[in-house]
């Protein structure tokens, strides 16, 4: 019988893989380099070896979870740079780095 | 001449009563009587609907027929007949449709329409539209209707609903608007029983008393309900008729060469028809989920079977693979002369995920095997399968990961 490759691996399925080999994570967060602005938003991204101006911020949205074991905070931007180009971003606020990760806006996400 | 001030954009049909005026159309005894539609007093449902008679003794919406019959002893009982109700409704939006391109059905014999224009096309004055429109309604339904037009939707509704009895057809102009709704009782206000209920405890029975007083009142003890009722009140209403959107439906017919009674002139005939109503440009890039395929005898008759499909489909084959086996088991008392289909149900374009390869068992063991040859030859794996892991975290990277395949 062929498993079907989309069932879920469980609760604590993620530990359970970590430790498997072959075990590889998907969408993992890429360092970006950022300037951003007084107000703590990305002004300019390093894309493709040029500094680009961001040209509008669509969304921006929170995440904060994990508080008892690593803490996670970000705050997530949809941003779209000059020449058209859309990005999502985040600003790891826990060691104020950013990143660049492609990802939806969580429904149950409050807004900013 | 026309009326002064800013023209009468929008207007509300309305048949009050609407299960007991057909009821009552269909039997005139009725007239006069207490009426109570939902069943008989001893099944166990609730009311449906109930005349002004059987309201006044305390039956109400949801009361159980028991406790009906409890209340008024001398109510007719009648059975609920929705496919009556929702035909006859059906046919009151028609019939509008000739009259007003943006028509918004709110209940059952209760519509909102726009009528901007549309007596200047006529050369009318709004009155004499409206009044024409009035007599075309009752002449083809039968019965009562109420007819208002106001520069917004609220008054229109509101001029509807407030007053009893039938009358000529209303048309209210904006700086009329305020000074009648004043009069109109605040059961008018679209707003919960509990709100119509305070606001009677308060003492204010008219609308125009809730216009008099301060915003900031309403807003305080209402909250966002009372800053809109003390707009509505004074006749501001910025809301829009929003128009039902229309089906897009297919059809296509044929007249077949010769009669015939086998099933397979009939399929071919199909086949043709399903293509060529699927590659109309309004079935381009869709899928469907209904169709109806219909067969005209020699006889006269028309023989017909709806197929609504699990999946929505734009492929012929598939819709002709669920349909051949309903024309094959037909026993026509007569000869066929035509095909028709009508493709109904239009959505957009759905994908099926197929497999990579047609797997069956050996050649699913035969894959694993050379995908494991290839993991020892390099050492470490090289194909892999994407699996959710936690779908529900709201961590990005913790959500999908590979696995190698086979493990």
């Amino acid at each position: 019988m062929v498993s079907n490759s989309r069932t879920p691996a469980g609760a604590g399925g993620l530990r359970q893989l970590n430790g498997k080999q072959g075990f590889r994570p998907l969408n993992q967060p890429v360092p970006a380099a950022v300037e951003a602005d007084g107000a703590g938003n990305p002004a300019a991204v390093l894309w493709r070896g040029v500094f680009r101006r961001v040209a509008a911020i669509h969304d921006t949205w929170r995440i904060d979870d994990e508080w008892w074991r690593d803490e996670i905070a970000r705050r997530y931007f949809l941003l779209e740079l000059e020449g058209g180009r859309r990005l999502t971003l985040y600003r790891d606020l826990c060691r104020d780095l950013w990143f660049a990760q492609p990802y939806d806006r969580p429904r149950d996400a409050a807004s900013a | 001449m026309f009326y002064a001030g800013r023209p009468m954009d929008v207007a509300c049909l309305l048949i009050p009563d609407f299960l007991v005026a057909l009821a009552r159309r269909d039997n005139p005894a009725l007239r006069g009587r207490p009426i109570v539609i939902g069943g008989s007093p001893e099944e166990h449902t609730a009311v449906a609907a109930c005349s002004r008679e059987a309201a006044a003794a305390g039956v109400t919406i949801g009361t159980t027929l028991r406790r009906a019959l409890a209340l008024c002893p001398d109510a007719v009982f009648l059975p609920l007949q929705e496919g009556q109700a929702a035909s006859e409704a059906a046919a009151l939006f028609d019939l509008l449709k000739l009259y007003s391109p943006v028509v918004e059905a709110i209940a059952p014999g209760h519509l909102h329409f726009e009528m901007r224009g549309l007596p200047q096309l006529a050369r009318l004055e709004p009155q004499h539209w409206l009044e024409d429109l009035h007599q075309a309604a009752e002449a083809a339904t039968g019965l009562p209707i109420r007819l208002a037009g106001a520069p917004a939707v609220f008054a229109a509704h509101a001029a509807n609903f407030g007053e009893e009895g039938s009358r000529r057809p209303v048309l209210l102009r904006e700086d009329d608007a305020p000074r009648y709704l004043a009069r109109l009782p605040v059961e008018v206000l679209p707003v919960t029983p509990a709100m119509h209920q305070r606001l009677r405890l308060f003492g204010l029975v008219r609308l125009g008393q809730v216009a008099a007083l301060p915003f900031a009142a309403m807003q305080a003890q209402f909250g966002r309900d009372g800053a809109r009722a003390w707009r509505l009140a004074r006749g501001h209403d910025d809301s829009l008729i929003l128009p039902a959107s229309e089906e897009v439906r297919l059809v296509e017919e044929i007249e077949l060469p010769g009669p015939t009674a086998l099933s397979e002139p009939l399929c071919i005939g199909t086949r043709g028809l399903l293509q060529k109503a699927l590659e109309r440009p309004e079935a381009r890039g869709r899928s469907l989920r209904k169709v109806e395929w219909r067969v005209g005898l020699e006889s006269g008759e028309q023989i017909s079977r709806r197929v609504v499909f699990r999946e929505p489909t734009a492929d012929p084959a598939r819709i002709l693979f669920v349909l051949r086996p309903k024309i094959e088991r037909l026993q026509l008392p007569s000869a066929a002369i035509s095909l028709g289909v009508t493709l109904s149900g239009l959505c957009s374009e759905y994908g099926h995920q197929a497999n990579l390869w047609p797997v069956g068992p050996r050649r699913w063991r035969e894959l694993v095997e050379s995908v494991e040859q290839l993991h020892a030859r390099v050492g470490e794996p090289q194909v892999f399968r994407i699996v959710e892991v936690q779908p529900w975290s709201r961590i990005p990277e913790r959500q999908l990961g590979l696995v190698a395949f086979g493990s």
